[in-house]
């Protein structure tokens, strides 16, 4: 007997954001990155195509991090010590797309200054043609003494700037609305604050196909489902037709991965945990493809090999026949 | 609509500090505005009291009692404090608010109400915390509530249920479902057990310029499934004008009009369409966004008022 599969069909759909621009629009990208655009739930080919694939970003930073796990550091060498040659290691490592993380101080200790920032966002532009995101340290003064140079420097160039949170959105929103550029918003795991958030930036005139949110997660058994949840809400609110719902959204696994006891002890931890650098991998890849099930369409990651077994999943997921 | 006014309560500054100064006089100005305005019964809500209750519970009934003749309603979780004030009561049957279904609450508070034929009310709430669906609910009362009271002979007409109204904001998935359980719960007893509820708790976390249309609107869809008592703000006069709306049938505004048809598509179990708004005004396009965001149909966030509206 033949199985009638049931189909669903949403009024909504999610917008697309286009990251980067190229020559022909005033950047220096060599192609641009789209996300977004569904109109069903993550993989059910069999009911919409999925216009774009999620993607990955790798994170790199603007100078050494002194609070990444040695087993990053290893795998990276040298090139965790210049932004530029990072860059260039991240993109052949399969990155996407590129995040550089401004660090709040300078080697020296003092305060990361406007020109710095400047300089090593430009050297990533300059070592590599991917679409980049650039985030500030996270602290709201330095944010938007960092950020804003770094919008007005890199004009045209189409990249997302973040992070807007609700208590500190405005600076960085102006900047990227007089440069062409997009903006991250983020939220803490709240469907409610991550909509708020969105409206009050759209208030500002940022039109929303230059909006990605981040609504947070935790890493695998540090709150994940409660952030899957909050995604997979807001993507069944976006799908009802809920326009300030209707924005891709970004996460960032490797963050949150490389933070948890799992990822960063190697010694003093039960035998059976197993080779240290496998689970660090493995919890940074199941991390990602949870929450690329539950709708990310950027997953921004660490560690090459995730990179790599990440982009697999997500080819597989794309093509597999159960799903189209 | 039978409104238990909730003004004296411990979460607001000026009943704080009146209170610690045992200012009488603040108390029997609350109440009296509150009894003109039309409250039948009052809300104390003083807070645990865990070190002065023996001397405040019943300070708080005869300051009340010497200007008010309506029942006082003993919102606490000192229960040694609501006996003393139950103690002290000279005039009409008391309230004694709350006992849950958790099993220590749900064994002493009712023995309380009847040795001192207070009514109680009882909240939908069991150990394991509130559940988010109406079916869940309405079994609290019908497994544990209501058998607990039978067990001990006291009256289901002296039984208050609860069902318990949780923010929009926040906790959003809980307010249709709060509908649904009150309408089920008028077949819990025949004739169907007196159901109270915290109106103004569903827009608890909401900014202060919103509050009193969620909590109208609110009231408006409780009222179609039946809702006839309620803890609220005696003195919010556009929400008391709502209920006479309601009440009085009165369709002379276009405001009052999609009032009423909103009270009979919740009563009849139908969702209000848009195109019995009109969105040019501005007064039902803001009733019409709040019923969506009550609903759970869109997502709440502090400006929904102000994105557009969704068909």
């Amino acid at each position: 007997m033949a199985v009638e599969i049931p189909k669903d069909s949403w009024a909504g759909s999610v917008r697309v954001v286009t990251l980067g621009a190229t020559p022909a629009d005033g950047g220096t990208r060599s192609h641009t990155i789209m996300i977004g655009g569904q109109n069903t739930l993550p993989f059910m080919h069999f009911e919409k195509p999925t216009p774009h694939r999620p993607v990955i970003a790798v994170e790199i930073k603007d100078r050494r991090p002194e609070d990444w796990s040695g087993l990053l550091l290893d795998i990276w060498g040298d090139a965790a010590n210049d932004p530029a040659a990072w860059a260039k290691q991240a993109e052949v490592a399969g990155a996407d797309m590129l995040v550089l993380a401004l660090t709040l101080t300078a080697a020296d200790g003092n305060p990361t200054t406007p020109s710095m920032a400047v300089e090593a966002v430009k050297a990533v532009l300059a070592a590599s043609k991917l679409p980049l995101i650039v985030l500030g340290p996270g602290q709201a003064d330095a944010d938007n003494e960092l950020l804003v140079p770094v919008a007005e420097a890199t004009k045209g160039e189409r990249l997302a700037l973040g992070l807007c949170e609700d208590k500190n959105y405005r600076t960085i929103v102006a900047a990227a609305m007089a440069n062409d550029h997009c903006v991250v918003a983020r939220t803490p795991m709240d469907v409610n604050l991550a909509k708020q958030l969105n409206i009050l930036i759209h208030d500002m005139g940022l039109p929303l196909d230059r909006i990605v949110m981040d609504p947070t997660t935790g890493a695998l058994g540090y709150g994940i489902e409660y952030g899957y949840s909050v995604m997979e809400r807001l993507r069944l609110a976006a799908l009802q037709g809920d326009a300030m719902t209707q924005l891709p959204m970004m996460v960032t696994p490797g963050f949150e991965a490389w933070k948890t006891k799992e990822s960063k002890f190697g010694q003093d931890v039960p035998g059976t945990w197993g080779n240290w650098e496998e689970r660090a991998i493995n919890w940074e890849t199941l991390t990602a493809m949870t929450l690329v099930e539950s709708g990310a369409d950027v997953v921004v990651l660490r560690h090459p090999e995730s990179v790599r077994r990440v982009h697999q999943a997500i080819t597989d997921l794309m093509t597999v026949p159960e799903t189209v | 609509m039978y409104i238990i006014g909730e003004n004296i309560h411990i979460i607001s500054e000026k009943v704080k500090l009146a209170l610690k100064e045992r200012d009488a006089k603040f108390f029997q100005e609350s109440a009296v505005a509150q009894v003109e305005a039309g409250a039948q019964a009052l809300d104390l809500n003083l807070g645990p009291r865990k070190k002065d209750w023996e001397e405040v519970f019943p300070w708080m009934v005869e300051t009340v009692e010497a200007v008010v003749d309506v029942p006082l309603s003993f919102d606490s979780t000192n229960i040694q404090g609501i006996e003393a004030g139950l103690k002290k009561i000279t005039k009409a049957q008391p309230i004694i608010n709350s006992t849950s279904a958790e099993p220590e609450r749900l064994e002493n508070v009712p023995l309380i109400a009847k040795k001192y034929n207070a009514r109680l009310v009882a909240l939908t709430m069991a150990a394991s915390g509130i559940p988010v669906s109406a079916d869940e609910r309405v079994n609290i009362a019908l497994e544990k509530l209501i058998p607990r009271m039978m067990e001990i002979d006291f009256p289901i007409s002296d039984l208050i249920i609860d069902p318990l109204v949780l923010t929009v904001s926040g906790c959003q998935e809980y307010c249709p479902e709060l509908v649904e359980a009150i309408r089920t719960l008028q077949y819990a007893w025949d004739p169907p057990p007196p159901i109270s509820v915290g109106l103004s708790n569903v827009s608890n976390a909401v900014p202060a310029e919103n509050r009193a249309l969620i909590n109208r609107t609110y009231c408006v869809m409780l009222m179609g499934v039946g809702l006839k008592m309620m803890i609220a703000n005696p003195l919010d006069e556009p929400l008391k004008n709502t209920i006479r709306i309601i009440e009085e049938r009165d369709a002379s505004t276009a405001v009052g009009r999609l009032y009423l048809k909103l009270h009979d598509q919740v009563a009849a179990g139908e969702a209000l369409a848009i195109t019995d708004v009109d969105m040019k005004d501005p007064e039902q396009a803001a009733i019409w966004k709040t019923v969506q965001i009550l609903m759970n149909k869109v997502i709440y966030a502090d400006s929904y008022l102000q994105q557009a509206s969704m068909a």
